[in-house]
Formats: structure tokens, C-alpha cells, sequence
């Protein structure tokens, strides 16, 4: 892994369409298999944000028939959660992950660049079978994204929308076992010389971390859709009511969906304790605290899934209490160090941070109505309610899209070799920030006042109306705000000059920005010394960085 | 030991310890309005879920830190754990990576024919196997030279 000399620069790239076409579609590249999860995962973004916005259409005034039935408003919502989960924010992660992990450990690709490509597709396949259902008569699932038995049984939601759902399902979540069990191999394998655990970065830490979830939670739901799809299709009777199987399909989803949670905000706590610290231009503050913290989050968050069963009053209340207000700990702790890292630091308010900041506010007020929930008692009154959708929305929204938007603008030079325009970016910040504040605040109050989830529609004497317009007018501010950041990507594709340098922003840490923008072929043509957490950063600044004796200090000394 | 391990030995400590106070607590306080399921255990109801998805996730972790150990032990120091490394160090052969492969390509897309034709129907699953079947030996054997031809 350490050759020095693997290829000259960006090997000469084949010109006709037919040739590009091959050459993704038989890709064993981490990074062009990077980018075709980040195209298709932001392809679900948009095609799970249109049926946001038709829900939301929906509810704008009581009584609307904008959905033409209850039946297709039930396959929205479900299926609005299942792209933004599994199709959206799930594979995002292995986005980010392939692109950056094998470069920021030194590595020329991930461990098994085949099974890699494998699970790419069927993360492509699968999802489109799950989705397929919209192709057919009946139409897609409709049972809720968590699919709770008996109603998600043949008996009360038949049709093959349910089935293609469920298989589909079970295929894409092979594709992430695979990719969970590659992100981990290369991690403990494919380090360069001097890369120890300790001082891998942040975001590789996390993405270590949230794999090891991965391999713990997705083979459950596997079993538990595979089981799900013989009683739908084969007559088998394991999620039979009659013997437990409501309690038991609720358990083993929640097994899955509660870490999943995690999968999805660990790598994006990733992404934004790499933006911090060179945008503060200071080192991560707590550099072990945080990783500390992000195995304790991981730890503690596989012991908290009955949490989201609290109503059914049938699990040891006091022990997930416990455990999901434990969890609040070492996020705090995660919190406190990204504060600490801009704290006394010479910030700079590029697009990259700004998203970052936005990604802080919103999280922070998510967690904050986490910590109500995990309280039976504020519970039992809030759950199902409107409460919940906002509080979960401020956390995966707060997370994977502030993130995502905060990695993108960061790393746009090293995947493009071009970088995204700031004033664009800074426009779309702002309409998105109002956009989303303004669709989903107003929805807490809704929750208190006693609005249900998944309802089609509501009474004009339930006086949830005005509320109602406020987040719908919100929701259009937020579907407005792509427009900009479609245009940027657009025009910096069309008339973007090349950056050129290896580190655009000036003041880069890891690896990835000690190598050319774009990326070569097998990431290197030669790696620094690493003697910290910030080989790049001490490359670059040997001045500033103290740890190593570089050329330059060298020759003064 | 390595800290790849040291990690895998304090997950499956907290597991084994998680599944020890789920079941302790489950225990000490039965009323906690358990209803139906489980065994019937020391006259209360006992719900068995938490206990058994601790322990696995003990055991699976244990697992792991055994192999992550046992193959630290056979392996001895590498330069990615040796803190004054250089990079010149790591010079070894790291294996052959495929440059391209359509065999991922195709056993995704016939991968998930079979797995539709689960929710579709039987005809779908006898165009969907076989070709799925080919695309399997295809990604298993696409560098297989013959044994020892390597």
C-alpha cells in the first residue's frame, strides 16, 4: 500500500459515451463507486422530498383531497421514510465512506474493491425493487415505514407493492452488510506505515465505529424481512399474533431501526469533526474524548431500542429509560468538543462551516426533545404524535442534510478538482435553514396540541390549521432552496476553474488533502510522514504543528 | 494487544454486563406489566428478549476480538501500529485488485430479479436463478487460473 509511485496523475479517462458508460458500470474504483452512491442516494433525496412536499400539500387546509386517496396518502408516507432512511441517508454514508476513507488512511483502495461494487448494486437493484410497487395497479407499501405485523401481514395490506417492499428491502441491506464488512477490513488492514488506530481521523474512526453497527443491526432485519416476506407470501405463521408476533416483529425492527439511527448520524458527527478544526484552525479539541464518545454512543445505542415501544407496555421500562437518557452523555460530550474546537479559534465562515453550524443548531435542538421522549411519562403522551415527527426530523435532518451539504461543499475540490460557488452556497444555506426551521418548530406545537402521525387529514375544529399553512409554507421555502444548489452544481460543472492545489481551504488535516485535487487513480503518488492526526496539517504548516521534524525545522534547527 | 481488539473485548464486556443487569432488573421488578410471551421463570413472567439480544451481542463480539487477537499474536508488529514508521516501511505485495469486473454489475441485477421473483412469482425466479447462478460462478471464479496457477 505504501509504493510510492502507483500512477503518474488522473490515468487518461476514455472519451465516448458508450466507454464512460462501461467504465462505471464496471467500476472497482472506491471512489467513482463513492460517487455513484452519492448521484443515486441524492437522486432518493429529491424522489423522497417530492412526496414530503405532497404530503405536506395534503395538510396545508383540512379536508384537502390533494392525494387522491387515503390509501396513496399511506403509501407516500411510507414510502416518503423508507427512501429518506434506507435510500437516502443509509447508502449516503457509504458514500462519503468509500470517497474518503481508504485516502484519509493512506490507503490505494478499500480491501475488497469487487464486493464493494457488488454492494453498490444492490443497493441500486434492490432499491428499485422496493420501490417498484409504484409500478403496479395496486401501488406501493403502505403499512408505515416500520411495517408493524399484523397490518403489514397479507391480510390487512395484500398486494405485491408489500412484497417487492419487503425482498427489496432484504436485497439492499445485503449491499450494506457487504459494504460494513469492507469499511472494517480496510480499516484494521490497509493503514499506511505510521497511520495507528490513534490517529486515524475522526470521520475514519466514525465510519469504523458505525459499521461494526452495521454488522450488528442489518443481519436482524435481514432475518426479520425475510421472515416477514415467507408469512406475506409462503403462509408461515412466525409473526402470527397469536404467539407473540406482534411484540416479536416490533422487536427485532426496532433492534435495526434504533442503531440504525446511529449508522446514520455517527458518520456525518464524522464529516463535521473534520470541518471544525480547519475552518477554527485548531487541532479537534478532545481528540480521545471524541472517539471515546463516538464507542460509547455506538455501545449504548444498541441497548435502547424498546424505547420506541415504551406504549405498547410490555418492556422493562426503567432499563431503556436508563440506557436512552444515558445516550445523551457522551453526545453532550461530543458537543461540548466541537465547541471547544471554535472556541478561541480564528474562524472563517465558508459554506463548508456555515453548513456545519447549521448542522450544530439543529442537532442540538433535536436532541434536546430526545432527551423529553426518553422519558416514559412525556411518552406516553407525545408518541405517535406530531412531537415525534419533529423531534426525529431535527435529528436525521439536522444530521445527514446539514452534513451532507457541509461534506459536499468541503470535499467538492478533491472529488471535482473544482470548487462549488460560495455565494450560491451561501443562498441555499439560508433558504434551507429558514425553509426546514420554519416547516418543522411549528410541528412540536402541533404534537402538544394532540396531532396525530400519518393522518391524511385533520377537522378545521381541531385548530391545527394555522400551524398547519405555517410548515407547508416552510416546506416550500425548503424545496425552493435545492434550486440554487442544482444551478451551482451546474455552472461550477460548466465554467468552474480547476483548483489545482492539494489543499484548497488552506488549512487541511488528514490525508486527502496531501494528494492532488481530483483524486489519482489509486489516491497517491506519495504520502507524508505521519506522525499525527494531522498529516496534511503538518505537511503543510510544519511551523504551526510541532509534532514532527520536518525538511523545513529540520534545516533551521 | 492491539487496540483493534482491546475494542472488540470492551464492547463484549458491556454486552455480557447489559445482558446481566436486563436480566437482574428484569427480575426484580416482574410487574412491569408483562403481559404475554416469555417463559414463566421464578413465578413471574419473564421476557426473555433483552437478555438473549445482549448476550449474542456479547458473543458476537467476542468473537470478533478473539480473531482480531489471535491474528495480531500470528502476525507480529506491523508498521501501520509502529508509531515512528516510515512510509517506505509498508513496501510488501498487498494482493491483485481487480482494475474493472462485470460480474458485480451483473449478479446485483440478477441478484435482484431472484429476489423479486420472491414477491413476483415462480416464473420470474427460473429466468432469475440461472442467470443469477452464472453470475455467481463468474464473481467467484473470474481470477481463478486453476489451482496453484498463480
Amino acid at each position: 500500500m505504501a509504493t510510492a509511485t502507483l500512477t503518474p496523475a488522473n490515468p487518461v479517462v476514455p472519451k465516448s459515451k458508450g466507454r464512460i458508460l462501461v467504465d462505471w458500470l464496471t467500476t472497482t474504483d472506491h471512489k467513482k463507486i463513492g460517487y455513484l452512491y452519492l448521484i443515486t442516494s441524492f437522486v432518493y433525496f429529491l424522489i423522497g422530498g417530492v412526496m414530503a412536499l405532497m404530503i405536506r400539500a395534503q395538510l396545508t387546509l383540512p379536508g384537502l383531497e390533494i392525494v387522491a386517496s387515503k390509501e396513496q396518502y399511506n403509501q407516500l408516507f411510507t414510502m416518503h421514510g423508507t427512501i429518506m432512511l434506507l435510500m437516502f441517508a443509509t447508502p449516503l454514508f457509504a458514500a462519503f465512506a468509500n470517497i474518503l476513507m481508504p485516502v484519509q488512511i493512506g490507503a490505494p483502495d478499500v480491501a475488497f474493491p469487487r464486493l464493494n461494487a457488488i454492494a453498490y448494486w444492490f443497493y441500486f437493484f434492490g432499491s428499485f425493487v422496493a420501490v417498484a410497487g409504484f409500478f403496479t395497479p395496486q401501488g406501493a407499501a403502505s403499512f408505515g415505514w416500520f411495517a408493524y405485523v399484523p397490518l403489514s401481514t397479507s391480510t390487512f395490506s395484500p398486494g405485491i407493492g408489500g412484497d417487492l417492499w419487503v425482498f427489496g428491502l432484504a436485497l439492499g441491506g445485503f449491499g450494506t452488510i457487504m459494504g460494513g464488512v469492507n469499511f472494517i477490513t480496510t480499516i484494521l488492514t490497509m493503514r499506511a506505515p505510521g497511520m495507528t488506530m490513534w490517529r486515524m481521523p475522526v470521520f475514519t474512526w466514525n465510519t469504523l465505529v458505525t459499521s461494526i453497527l452495521v454488522i450488528m443491526i442489518f443481519p436482524p432485519l435481514a432475518a426479520a424481512l425475510f421472515a416477514l416476506g415467507a408469512d406475506r407470501k409462503f403462509g408461515s405463521h412466525i409473526f402470527d399474533p397469536a404467539n407473540g408476533g406482534a411484540m416479536l416483529w416490533q422487536h427485532l425492527f426496532w433492534f435495526f431501526g434504533h442503531p440504525e439511527v446511529y449508522v446514520l448520524a455517527l458518520p456525518f458527527f464524522g464529516i463535521i469533526s473534520e470541518i471544525f478544526p480547519v475552518f477554527s484552525r485548531k487541532p479537534i479539541f478532545g481528540y480521545k474524548t471524541l472517539i471515546y464518545a463516538t464507542i460509547a454512543i455506538a455501545a449504548l445505542s444498541m441497548t435502547v431500542w424498546a424505547h420506541h415501544m415504551y406504549v405498547t407496555g410490555q418492556i422493562l421500562l426503567p432499563f431503556f429509560a436508563f440506557t436512552t437518557m444515558l445516550i445523551a452523555v457522551p453526545t453532550g460530550v461530543k458537543v461540548f468538543n466541537w465547541i471547544g474546537t471554535m472556541w478561541r479559534g480564528s474562524i472563517s465562515f465558508e459554506t463548508p462551516m456555515l453548513w456545519t453550524l447549521g448542522f450544530l443548531t439543529t442537532f442540538i435542538f433535536g436532541g434536546l426533545t430526545g432527551v423529553i421522549l426518553s422519558s416514559p411519562t412525556l411518552d406516553f403522551n407525545l408518541s405517535d404524535g406530531y412531537f415525534v415527527v419533529a423531534h426525529f426530523h431535527y435529528v436525521i435532518f439536522g444530521t445527514v442534510v446539514f452534513a451532507m451539504f457541509a461534506g459536499i461543499f468541503f470535499w467538492y475540490p478533491k472529488m471535482t478538482g473544482k470548487m462549488l460557488n460560495e455565494r450560491l452556497g451561501k443562498i441555499q444555506f439560508w433558504m434551507l435553514f429558514v425553509g426546514f426551521h420554519g416547516t418543522f418548530l411549528i410541528q412540536h406545537w402541533l404534537g402538544v396540541m394532540g396531532m396525530p402521525r400519518r393522518y391524511a387529514t385533520y377537522l378545521p375544529e381541531d385548530g391545527f390549521t394555522f400551524m398547519n399553512e405555517v410548515s407547508t409554507a416552510g416546506s416550500v421555502i425548503l424545496a425552493l432552496s435545492f434550486l440554487p444548489f442544482l444551478w451551482n452544481v451546474y455552472i461550477t460543472h460548466r465554467k468552474g476553474v480547476l483548483v489545482k492545489v492539494n489543499d484548497p481551504w488552506g488549512y487541511g488535516r488528514s490525508l486527502e488533502w496531501a494528494t492532488a485535487s481530483p483524486f489519482p487513480r489509486h489516491n497517491f503518488t506519495s504520502i507524508p510522514l505521519i506522525r499525527s492526526e494531522s498529516p496534511a496539517f503538518d505537511l503543510n504548516h510544519p511551523e504551526a504543528s510541532g509534532t514532527v521534524a520536518t525538511k523545513k525545522t529540520v534545516k533551521k534547527g | 494487544m492491539r487496540f483493534n481488539a482491546k475494542l472488540f473485548w470492551f464492547l463484549t464486556a458491556f454486552y455480557l454486563l447489559d445482558a446481566v443487569a436486563y436480566t437482574w432488573w428484569m427480575l426484580a421488578e416482574p410487574y412491569q406489566g408483562i403481559t404475554s410471551g416469555g417463559p414463566a421463570l421464578f413465578g413471574a413472567k419473564f421476557e426473555i428478549i433483552g437478555t438473549a439480544a445482549l448476550a449474542m451481542l456479547g458473543i458476537m463480539s467476542a468473537f470478533l476480538a478473539f480473531y482480531l487477537g489471535k491474528t495480531a499474536r500470528n502476525q507480529g508488529p506491523v508498521p501501520e501500529d509502529n508509531t515512528t514508521a516510515k512510509i517506505s516501511d509498508g513496501e510488501s505485495e498487498i494482493g491483485f485488485f481487480n482494475p474493472w469486473s462485470w460480474w458485480p454489475f451483473f449478479l446485483g441485477l440478477f441478484g435482484s430479479l431472484v429476489f423479486a421473483s420472491l414477491a413476483v412469482g415462480w416464473w420470474l425466479f427460473f429466468i432469475g436463478f440461472p442467470l443469477a447462478f452464472v453470475a455467481l460462478i463468474g464473481f467467484v471464479f473470474e481470477n481463478y487460473r486453476g489451482q496453484h496457477a498463480h
